[in-house]
């Protein structure tokens, strides 16, 4: 029975089957990111394990398609018929490719990415999540310090009610609108609303393809205050003056913002630069000059395209810019990945295993009239 | 033998062109981001207003036409020199349609004129939902606006600015006269030979036509800093008129020519010449490639037209080793085919204007394109071989079918190069992934052109597992090579059509046809031999 097993998860055919399972995998996962964009469709066809086909059917996901190839690799390493002076570059080849897809897992399994933002002449020492939002609430009556408090994206779920125990306070999150239009109130509104809706409204609006164009939005009751402070707040990303509330004598204010993840040390931006191709639009380098400040020393790094910052295992990459009137700021790709070098590695390897099977094998092949079965 | 011969004899040729007195044509100018020769400049201009990079019907060359113009702007407004050929643009301009379908600036302003608000709307709409006859008059407009610029000298920025850390766009004449700019000691040295050339061309004075330009070209070299190489602007002028390409072309036309020949006559010889002529179109070949390389110091691929060049030199490279080994024609008759049908695709993509681009800024790194970029399209090339000898199998297996050993020896080609494709794909998609990586910080992000170049490296492992396991036979090895073309064309022109991802920045309207077309092509004719040669062989089976 164990032979059986053994035998079928390691045959070659296995392999094709899942190569061929792989490539309608990818087919359609690159088709549908015209329709849904790249983050959902990856979401969809490769980062999960089951997927469901017209949302009944479901069937396996890349996640357990290039598990099952994995394993069938890592058998078929220990068939006997392999192990031939012979087969030597084609034992490698394999091995590197079991590397390859060993990394791949890692990768998707450990790594962690989002971005930072940094204004000319700011400092930041967090990274935001592409996708992830949190609400947070920060009081600002303390001493010499600011106190965060703050809810995660788990939380901020329609019709769920989260308790703020420090506070009493009960927070009913109403809607979550995933893109935002925002509107002026023409009408006098109930003074149920509080700070920014008193003036406007938030409406949903047809979300984008990436889900990183989106301005998404939170609406949220407050209860249990006993004071004026209960009633419907709204906030949405990127928002400038944040309204500030009294709860029990303390001053609040709320933000609702990418999920941060803080980093042991700090970037400052010193001095974002684009440079054209003399006389066009087209870009020709983009860099930013930025101090990395650890324990309050800062050293002088220039990051720029193709060439990243890596620090502590993390690595910025110049990843876009924005400019506004008076100030530019630099946009970082922020990367932790624990499974980097497995590629690096995996490709010397496997190049060396097709090398060595092409110079035993290749001159035989291409002559005319050879007896020498490929 | 007679490979390194040539080689040695190219290698040699590179410095001559360098050895070329300085013409006008070589007159160093600044255009989309570039020092290109005026040559250069002359010929995308005229190429974009006329259709042509020439005017062969009153015997003029670009840079001719374009002197022509600045010294008498009257009369070249005269000149029927606007190519339209809708004719729902030349009505909506108020003009007559003609059958030469040309027209002069003189003819075409007054109806522009009227246009103005039409043209505003056009403009102010997105560029994606703009109709053929919108992106034409649009650009017709466009071209009347650099024609004019370029009648008044003032997009000719032919002078170096001061030399200084921020300012690299150069002056035009026409500046200098407008903002009161005082000129350096160099840039008066280029302002007087200039004048001078252009005095002396009006009173048709050679000698002193000549005398200036050398005067030019020691006012270039006077330059403190060096901004540019006058040896690569002569090279790139040389490229432009001998047309490496056009004669590359030529050849491997012929060489398939007497190749035909060869197989109707079966003389050993004539083979032989065929395979020396394919041989010289593949010197003028790789020759263009290696001065493309040294103009813009750059690796081989950078954009799509030179990726259809490179795939290209890959196949006729391929095709050659194939054939020394082989000595059956098998060889030429790839590569002449190849070779001729890559460099129409490539044409069509020089069509566009000048080839030589500049690039985005996260290209703009010469060692992954030297690795990543040239490795995939080595991949490409590798495989389409792989592919060719597919068909080549599906057909001689109907053609041949009781010549086993001729059979099996195809097959054994086609393994082989299968093995290499799959090498360099391989090795290039993992190459991308760590270009990825150092870049934008993902190895992988599933982004179409990569997706694509999975496919391509899955497929061909696919093929090769079910060959070595059993589940394939030689003939559906050829199948499956076949049909691996079409992944390649999927992967190298079909993800642009997606427009999504970081790596579209290729698109192209008409490609998505001509896609299609060849797909179809593909199928019915791969699955049609298929299904014949199976059909044969059941038939041979039962007799």
């Amino acid at each position: 029975m164990l032979k059986f097993l053994y035998n079928f998860i390691s045959s070659p055919k296995i392999f094709v089957y899942t190569v061929l399972w792989l490539m309608i995998l990818v087919f359609f996962g690159t088709l549908a990111q015209k329709d849904i964009g790249l983050y959902a469709s990856q979401m969809k066809y490769f980062s999960s394990y089951i997927f469901l086909f017209y949302d009944y059917i479901p069937l396996p996901g890349g996640r357990v398609t290039l598990l099952l190839m994995t394993l069938n690799l890592s058998s078929s390493l220990f068939r006997k018929t392999l192990w031939k002076i012979k087969k030597i570059g084609v034992i490698i080849l394999h091995i590197g490719g079991l590397l390859l897809l060993l990394g791949g897992g890692v990768t998707a399994i450990f790594s962690s990415e989002g971005n930072m933002v940094i204004e000319e002449g700011g400092k930041v020492d967090y990274t935001d999540d592409y996708h992830r939002m949190e609400l947070c609430f920060v009081n600002l009556s303390l001493q010499d310090s600011l106190e965060y408090t703050v809810f995660d994206e788990e939380l901020l779920v329609e019709g769920n009610t989260i308790s703020y125990d420090k506070l009493g306070l009960e927070i009913d999150i109403i809607s979550r609108i995933k893109n935002t239009r925002i509107q002026n109130r023409i009408t006098e509104v109930d003074s149920v609303y509080k700070g920014f809706l008193k003036q406007f409204v938030l409406l949903p609006k047809e979300p984008e393809k990436e889900n990183t164009q989106n301005r998404p939005s939170l609406i949220f009751r407050i209860r249990g205050s006993k004071n004026n402070a209960d009633g419907i707040y709204g906030l949405f990303l990127g928002q400038k003056d944040l309204d500030i509330f009294n709860f029990k004598n303390e001053k609040f204010f709320s933000e609702f913002r990418k999920e941060r993840t803080y980093l042991p040390f700090s970037i400052e931006l010193l001095d974002f630069k684009k440079v054209l191709h003399p006389g066009t639009q087209v870009a020709k380098s983009f860099s930013s000059e930025i101090n990395l400040i650890e324990n309050e020393i800062p050293r002088r790094v220039l990051i720029q395209m193709n060439e990243p910052l890596r620090h502590m295992g993390y690595t910025f990459f110049q990843a876009s810019f924005i400019e506004e009137l008076k100030s530019e700021s630099t946009v970082l790709a922020v990367v932790k990945n624990y499974g980097r070098l497995f590629p690096y590695i995996s490709s010397i390897i496997m190049s060396i295993g097709l090398l060595v099977h092409l110079i035993i094998n290749l001159p035989k092949m291409i002559k005319k009239n050879n007896s020498i079965k490929a | 033998m007679r490979f390194f011969k040539t080689l040695l004899i190219l290698v040699f040729l590179i410095p001559l062109q360098s050895a070329y007195s300085f013409t006008v044509g070589d007159i160093p100018i600044q255009d989309e981001g570039r020092i290109k020769p005026l040559d250069t400049y002359a010929r995308n201009y005229l190429l974009a207003f006329y259709g042509k990079r020439s005017i062969p019907e009153l015997d003029l060359s670009a840079t001719d036409w374009l002197l022509d113009l600045i010294l008498d702007p009257a009369k070249g407004k005269n000149q029927k020199i606007f190519n339209i050929r809708n004719p729902e643009v030349v009505s909506s301009i108020f003009l007559d349609w003609s059958t030469d379908h040309k027209y002069s600036f003189n003819q075409v302003l007054p109806g522009l004129k009227k246009q103005t608000s039409l043209l505003k709307l056009i403009d102010d709409k997105p560029a994606n939902t703009r109709t053929v006859f919108e992106k034409q008059l649009l650009e017709l407009s466009l071209n009347i606006m650099r024609f004019e610029e370029i009648s008044y000298l003032k997009s000719l920025k032919l002078i170096p600015s001061e030399i200084s850390e921020n300012h690299e766009e150069w002056i035009s004449p026409f500046e200098f006269i407008l903002n009161g700019i005082k000129p350096n000691e160099y840039q008066s040295k280029i302002l007087n030979a200039l004048q001078q050339y252009l005095a002396s061309r009006m009173e048709n004075d050679f000698i002193i036509m000549k005398s200036s330009l050398v005067d030019y070209e020691v006012a270039l070299k006077s330059i403190p800093k060096n901004l540019f190489d006058i040896d690569n602007l002569k090279k790139e002028r040389w490229l432009n008129q001998t047309n490496l390409f056009y004669i590359s072309l030529a050849f491997y036309i012929l060489s398939f020519m007497i190749l035909g020949f060869n197989w109707m006559t079966r003389i050993t010889f004539t083979r032989r010449i065929s395979y020396a002529l394919l041989l010289i179109g593949f010197f003028a070949h790789s020759y263009g490639i290696i001065l493309r390389m040294i103009i813009m110091n750059r690796p081989p691929v950078s954009t799509l037209y030179e990726s259809v060049l490179f795939v290209s030199f890959i196949v006729l490279l391929f095709a050659i080793i194939l054939e020394y080994f082989r000595k059956d024609g098998l060889g030429i008759f790839i590569g002449a085919i190849g070779g001729s049908v890559f460099h129409f695709i490539g044409f069509g993509y020089a069509a566009d204007g000048d080839t030589l681009n500049m690039l985005v800024a996260v290209l703009n790194s010469n060692f992954w394109l030297a690795t990543h970029v040239t490795t995939i399209t080595m991949g490409y090339g590798a495989s389409l071989v792989a592919g060719f000898i597919g068909h080549l199998f599906l057909v001689e297996s109907l053609r041949k079918s009781n010549d086993k050993a001729y059979l099996k020896s195809i097959f054994n080609s086609m393994f082989g190069v299968t093995l290499v494709a799959l090498f360099f794909t391989l090795f290039g998609t993992i190459l991308g992934g760590i270009w990825a990586d150092q870049s934008w910080g993902r190895f992988w992000g599933w982004d179409p052109k990569e997706n694509g170049a999975l496919l391509i490296v899955l497929w061909q492992l696919m093929i090769i597992h079910m060959r070595l396991s059993g589940l394939a036979k030689p003939v559906d090895f050829a199948l499956g090579m076949a049909l691996n073309n079409i992944i390649v064309a999927l992967a190298w022109f079909g993800v642009n059509l997606l427009q999504v991802g970081l790596h579209s920045y290729g698109f192209d309207d008409g490609v998505a046809k001509n896609l299609f077309i060849f797909i179809g092509f593909e199928l019915i004719f791969s699955l049609g031999m298929y299904y014949l040669s199976k059909n044969n062989l059941k038939n041979e089976l039962s007799t």
